[in-house]
């Protein structure tokens, strides 16, 4: 079974046409890049998947979107319960003002567990698991907004990694950090593409290279071409998609 | 070049200038009153009923009033101000009620207090018939205030940046819990600022209350929030205007001034300490 499965989907702000025929099909455990230029729809196309656009007023989509299967815009589907399945980490580190641990267990806390144990171990896994363990071990209980940006961003990831989730949607998630963090959280998306299926949006092309399986190329709200990585950076189809990838624009 | 070191320092001149103006005003009325006052406070007139015309005792019951009004006005105004504030920046950003809200909360604090006043005493005293009472004076000065309330709830919530509430969605909180554990605490220290100054505010309104519930002179605590009660704000203008001898209870009003303006200084400094306070705790926990 598929992972996502985009069918058709338009996405419409008010009158403003954002998303045009959208078709795109992830496996599981795969890392999947989307690129392009700015404004080219590639928030918009991840936020869908996790119905974030909800938010916006004013929004319409057309089109269905499966997540293992199951439509997530069909009638009756809970949009809290759905977040727990697709994680979301976004471009600018968002940990709450608590402390390291809170930040983790929120996730839990808010979706009803309140096993302490169970709490504890989750969160310490999941900083484990985000690569953030050795910095922070020992001042779990300090405000999150101690540390440093690259460590703040892995915090979120953690956070998210603790409720679980199938798929986690990153949002350009190392662009506001130094080389040396991007270089960590790079790493850190290879570890996680064992457990996780992961589309990841970035303006880095050798990012894209180094981290996705495959790469979905988006250009004014369509989707110009996707491919395995290798093939789109090394013999794209497309014109378009290799004028970007040379930096030829965008 | 020169030019524009020049007008620089002008302009830094003059800022500093008038700063130190608004400085040198507070403080020359805040000497007024506390050089003129502070003779006549001790602890009988802060603990005893007026006597002989209120030229003489003190100004106890007046104290109590004041505070029973503060609270009663709270109890009033805080839920709903803080509940309509969120619904306004939480749940209706766009809505056309929420700016229907929005548009009457403006021109509501915009309206003189003396019609507040007015419009106290045909609902609660008269329609109503609670009568001149703590719960009409308290229902006025809620009124009055809740416009405040309501706007320092809304913007002490829309300076939460939107990504704090994205996050705890992201994370499949609902929205209802979004708010309770992630944006109110982060507005708590902004909220309760904007609550504790509404209570200044409050406690200095003379004209509401004329009508609704201040007593010309009742030396005795009330008894239940249908009691009429003396109030500062009130005291003060009656014996500074209509005792039954002004010069002599002269140093009795400046006395009241004196305390009225220091309910209200602790109540400044007690916003910016829990503020500061509440700051700390929100980073921290
Ligand atoms: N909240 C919004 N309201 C209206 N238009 C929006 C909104 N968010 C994004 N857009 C528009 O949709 C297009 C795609 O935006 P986005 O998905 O953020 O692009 P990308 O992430 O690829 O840079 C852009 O033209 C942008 O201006
Ligand atoms: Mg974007």
């Amino acid at each position: 079974m598929l992972t996502i499965d985009a069918k058709n989907v338009d996405f419409y702000y008010s009158e403003f046409h954002a998303l045009k025929n959208i078709n795109l099909e992830v496996e599981k455990n795969k890392v999947v890049a989307l690129i392009g230029p700015s404004g080219c729809g590639k928030s918009t196309f991840l936020r869908l998947l996790n119905r974030m656009n909800d938010l916006i007023d004013g929004t319409r989509m057309t089109g269905s979107v499966l997540i293992e299967g199951k439509d997530i815009y069909a009638p009756g589907i809970r949009v809290d319960e759905l977040r727990k399945e697709v994680g979301m980490v976004f471009q600018k580190p968002n940990p709450f003002p608590k402390s390291i641990f809170e930040n983790v267990a929120y996730g839990l806390r808010v979706n009803g567990i309140s096993d302490k144990n169970f709490i504890e171990e989750r969160v310490v896994q999941s900083i484990k698991s985000a690569a953030l363990w050795d910095e922070v071990k020992d001042k779990l209980n300090k405000s999150a907004f101690a540390l440093s940006g690259g460590q703040q961003q892995r915090l979120c990831i953690a956070r998210t990694l603790a409720i679980s989730p199938k798929v986690v949607l990153m949002d350009e998630p190392a662009s506001a950090l130094d080389p040396i963090s991007t270089a960590k959280i790079e790493e850190l998306i290879y570890e996680l593409k064992k457990d996780y299926t992961i589309m990841i949006v970035t303006h880095n092309m050798q990012q894209a290279s180094r981290v996705s399986d495959k790469t979905a190329y988006f250009y004014l709200g369509e989707m110009i071409e996707y491919d395995d990585t290798i093939k789109i950076f090394t013999n794209p189809k497309e014109l378009s998609t290799q004028n970007y990838i040379t930096g030829r624009f965008g | 070049m020169q030019s524009k070191r020049i007008s620089q320092a002008i302009a830094f001149t003059l800022f500093k200038l008038m700063s130190y103006a608004v400085i040198v005003i507070l403080v020359l009325i805040l000497g007024f009153i506390i050089s003129r006052g502070i003779g006549v406070i001790n602890w009988e007139f802060l603990t005893a009923a007026p006597e002989e015309g209120m030229t003489k005792g003190g100004i106890f019951p007046a104290i109590v009033g004041t505070f029973y009004l503060i609270i009663g006005s709270s109890l009033f105004s805080f839920p709903i101000g803080i509940m309509s504030g969120i619904y306004m920046n939480e749940y209706a950003t766009d809505n056309k009620l929420a700016s229907f809200i929005r548009i009457m909360t403006n021109n509501l604090s915009g309206v003189p207090s003396v019609v507040f006043g007015l419009f106290g005493m045909a609902l609660f005293v008269n329609t109503l018939g609670f009568g001149d009472s703590i719960l009409a004076g308290s229902l006025t000065l809620g009124l009055l205030s809740l416009p405040l309330v309501i706007r320092t709830t809304e913007e002490s919530l829309k300076a939460i940046d939107n990504s704090f509430r994205e996050g705890s969605l992201a994370l499949g909180a609902t929205k209802l819990q979004t708010i309770q554990k992630v944006v109110l605490p982060m507005a708590f220290p902004n909220i309760i600022t904007g609550l504790i100054l509404s209570i200044g505010r409050v406690s200095g309104e003379t004209a509401p209350i004329l009508f609704t519930v201040a007593a010309y002179f009742l030396p005795k605590l009330p008894n239940s929030i249908f009691d009429q009660v003396m109030a500062l704000p009130y005291h003060l203008y009656v014996i500074s205007t209509s005792g039954t001898d002004i010069e002599s209870s002269r140093a009795m009003a400046y006395g009241t001034a004196f305390v009225l303006i220091s309910i209200i200084l602790i109540i400044n400094i007690l916003a910016s300490v829990l503020r500061n306070y509440f700051a700390k705790k929100v980073k921290m926990n």
